[in-house]
């Protein structure tokens, strides 16, 4: 709140005075009409000082009420508006404004020294250990405009127009005054220096806050705890940093939570991460990139929706010219316990990786897939991921754990696990596997595409599961579009969106946006032209291509359609709109019952091993684990089931109208 | 049905590299025959290549033991 401010009168001096408190020169103290000098004790004044109104309460997280004033501390160029609680300063305030209802309490040093953006604008070396694909981090970076900074150094006019906008960014956040916004709460911390703090922050027991931004809001307020040690960081808000956590040159983005004496150098990790125990390094973390485990070290990556197991590792390092290697894991990937990587390699989306890869392999045109080792040799099963309890599970879980409060969000998600990204690639897996079929002898037990091994048996098996997902999805998109627009008749319905042009191309993973490259392309083509000048502009840019994602997924379906029949959907007759009804439904049905029949491994056989311990196995068993016609995943699964047959029916209605 | 269990029995210890005398009818896959995750799926795409037909996938994915394994791909080649 701003406010005027007067020079303290002679009646509040003596009052000050007589509280123990002393000035270097009572000329350069300012108070409002509201401040109270009774409230003020044992303080010691430098400098400009402004203090505002002091008056009513405040209410501590614990609940307690404390009221407002400003007890033993040391104050140097400092405002304090409103209706604040400052007591037991050790060291000083130094060059802060304090807003409305701050409470500190129990802190050494919280000071700005120098000129400062606060962590914004500070290079860290992501991705590319080496160096080479530098992202100034600000608070404002979203998992999207750090995807294309990192990603795009084929395009040097881009990185060059994205690095303007960026610095124009961080020249408006410099200052050599930290604010410390309203209703911030500061406990027990031991060192905050140049740190701005954004509103309703909490940060409690934190041990050395250095060059950095806690952003937060009333809505999605930040909490930093005990014992955090950070340097040259952004957090972004809603996030949760604790647990003696280390975090130097490193962004947590929004909901993020970092604990557990959790260590990232040179990483961002956005939306809805979690880092506990691990060590990361030069990670790109996309959107709800999760490590848990302390023996996990995951460096020079780019992930996002993945889970690592305990023990997961990679090399970037041949020991011949330094940390140069990187590696991809396209979205939705896990890597079991003790996995390890060689960089560089690249692994398509949603594959589970177990066991050791020595070999560099390309495996993104193969989502969806098992790669696993085999006498030294990495094998990859195409397409059986899919048909796994994991997949669907996360596939219903992602947006039903997006802890982000903001009613503006700075990563734009796209949660759907099959889309024009994914299945494209499992069009092109498809094909991948019928040539390698085609070329192979029966004699071979293997065949290899881009460095890694699949099974010549699995090649025909492969081609046919990802037939499946195709079938799947081209289904779900009728089902989606019939559920948005409830037609009389199925034909009304299967028309283009505007602009179908612009789904016609490659489809991008921007970090968790879903797109097409064309509409990428014209971004592009706006940042540098100037038309596209601030964060601000190319953050409206990137929300815009969110907000077109069902349209140009719809349009897409559409265009695949007629590639690969030939023909207009909406030109099929009757018999064969049912028959691609009929697809659908048999697909969708394989799907579940081969989940459901994953899901009931979990309940049989070896699964019992360990249980009875010294009684009844099953009692035991089933009171622990409950049983599979109970489980809550499984009775999902059947109410889709029954879903799907009635969805099938509503649609074949349709038809014959 | 003696021949078929008599293929089925090879290309079980073929794939999952065992004896074929330890497999009888009543082998389960995976209980006794260890047969992993993956492996299932290797046999069924073995029993196709085997028997030169398509079997559908989570019907013949449910199949647990060698007899019943023996009774899914008859019923498949009657239906071809």
């Amino acid at each position: 709140m701003s406010q005027n401010y007067f020079q303290i009168d002679e009646h509040d001096i003596k009052v000050l005075e007589n509280n123990g408190c002393q000035a270097e020169d009572w000329n350069t103290v300012y108070v409002s009409p509201e401040f109270d000098s009774t409230r003020v004790r044992d303080v010691v004044f430098e400098g400009e000082i402004k203090l505002g109104g002091l008056t009513g309460e405040v209410v501590r997280n614990d609940s307690r009420k404390k009221k407002c004033g400003i007890y033993k501390a040391k104050l140097n160029n400092v405002t304090i508006e409103d209706n604040c609680y400052i007591s037991n300063v050790n060291i000083e305030l130094s060059n802060l404004v304090i807003q409305s209802g701050v409470i500190i309490e129990n802190v050494g040093k919280i000071a700005c020294v120098g000129e400062t953006t606060f962590g914004n604008g500070h290079e860290i070396s992501v991705f590319n250990e080496a160096g080479g694909r530098e992202l100034k981090i600000t608070k404002q970076t979203s998992a999207q405009i750090a995807y294309m900074t990192v990603a795009y150094r084929d395009n040097q006019k881009l990185i060059n127009k994205l690095n303007e906008i960026t610095t124009d960014f961080v020249t408006g956040q410099k200052s050599n005054k930290a604010l410390i916004a309203n209703n911030v709460q500061i406990y027990n911390c031991n060192k905050i220096v140049n740190v701005a703090i954004g509103e309703s922050a909490l940060i409690d027991g934190a041990l050395s806050l250095v060059e950095g931004t806690v952003d937060s809001s009333t809505e999605a307020p930040t909490f930093v705890g005990d014992g955090v040690i950070a340097e040259h960081f952004i957090v972004q808000k809603g996030a949760s940093v604790t647990e003696s956590a280390i975090l130097s040159s490193t962004l947590v983005g929004e909901a993020s939570q970092a604990g557990k004496m959790f260590s990232s150098e040179n990483c961002v990790l956005f939306a809805n991460s979690e880092g506990f125990h691990s060590e990361i390094c030069s990670i790109f973390a996309g959107p709800y990139s999760v490590t848990h485990h302390k023996s996990t070290l995951l460096i020079a990556g780019m992930f996002s929706f993945f889970n690592a197991g305990s023990g997961t590792n990679q090399s970037n390092h041949m020991y011949k010219l330094g940390p140069v290697h990187q590696g991809i894991l396209e979205r939705g990937c896990k890597t079991g316990s003790s996995s390890y990587l060689l960089w560089p390699s690249r692994v398509g989306a949603f594959t589970a990786i177990i066991g050791k890869h020595y070999a560099n392999f390309d495996s993104s045109n193969l989502p969806f897939s098992y790669i696993n080792e085999k006498d030294g040799k990495s094998v990859i099963t195409p397409a059986m991921n899919f048909f796994t309890t994991g997949t669907l599970r996360d596939g219903y879980k992602w947006p039903s754990r997006d802890r982000r409060k903001s009613a503006k969000k700075l990563d734009l998600i796209i949660f759907d696990v099959l889309s024009p990204y994914s299945v494209q690639k499992v069009m092109n897996g498809k094909n991948i596997l019928a040539a390698l079929k085609e070329s192979a002898d029966k004699k071979q037990e293997f065949v290899t595409h881009k460095n890694i091994h699949i099974k010549r048996l699995l090649l025909k098996t492969g081609t046919r599961y990802y037939q499946l997902i195709i079938d799947k999805y081209f289904g779900d998109m009728l089902v989606k579009r019939f559920k948005k627009e409830k037609p009389d008749n199925l034909k009304d319905i299967l028309t283009y969106e505007k602009n179908p042009e612009l789904a016609n191309a490659d489809w991008l993973d921007l970090s968790g946006l879903l797109c097409s490259k064309k509409r990428v392309e014209s971004l592009i083509a706006d940042v540098i032209n100037g038309n596209i000048n601030s964060l601000e502009k190319l953050q409206s840019g990137l929300e815009n291509i969110y907000n077109s994602y069902d349209n140009d997924s719809w349009n897409w379906f559409l265009l695949k359609y007629k590639e690969l029949n030939d023909k207009e959907l909406a030109d099929e007759t009757n018999d064969n709109l049912i028959n691609f009804l009929d697809s659908w439904k048999d697909s969708s049905l394989k799907l579940l019952n081969m989940v459901a029949q994953d899901s009931q491994k979990e309940f049989e056989g070896n699964t019992r091993i360990s249980f009875g311990i010294d009684g009844n196995t099953d009692t035991d068993f089933d009171n622990v684990r409950g049983t599979f016609a109970d489980n809550k995943f499984v009775k999902q699964i059947n109410e889709e089931i029954e879903a799907v047959n009635l969805k099938y029916e509503a649609l074949k209605k349709l038809i014959s109208v | 049905m003696s021949d078929t269990l008599e293929r089925v029995k090879t290309v079980t210890a073929d794939l999952l590299k065992i004896d074929v005398d330890i497999i009888n009818e009543d082998s389960r896959f995976v209980e006794d025959l260890g047969a992993e995750s993956i492996q299932s799926i290797e046999l069924v795409a073995a029993f196709e290549e085997e028997f030169d037909i398509e079997m559908d996938e989570d019907a013949a994915l449910a199949v647990k033991n060698v007899s019943d394994a023996v009774r899914f791909i008859g019923e498949v080649l009657k239906e071809n």
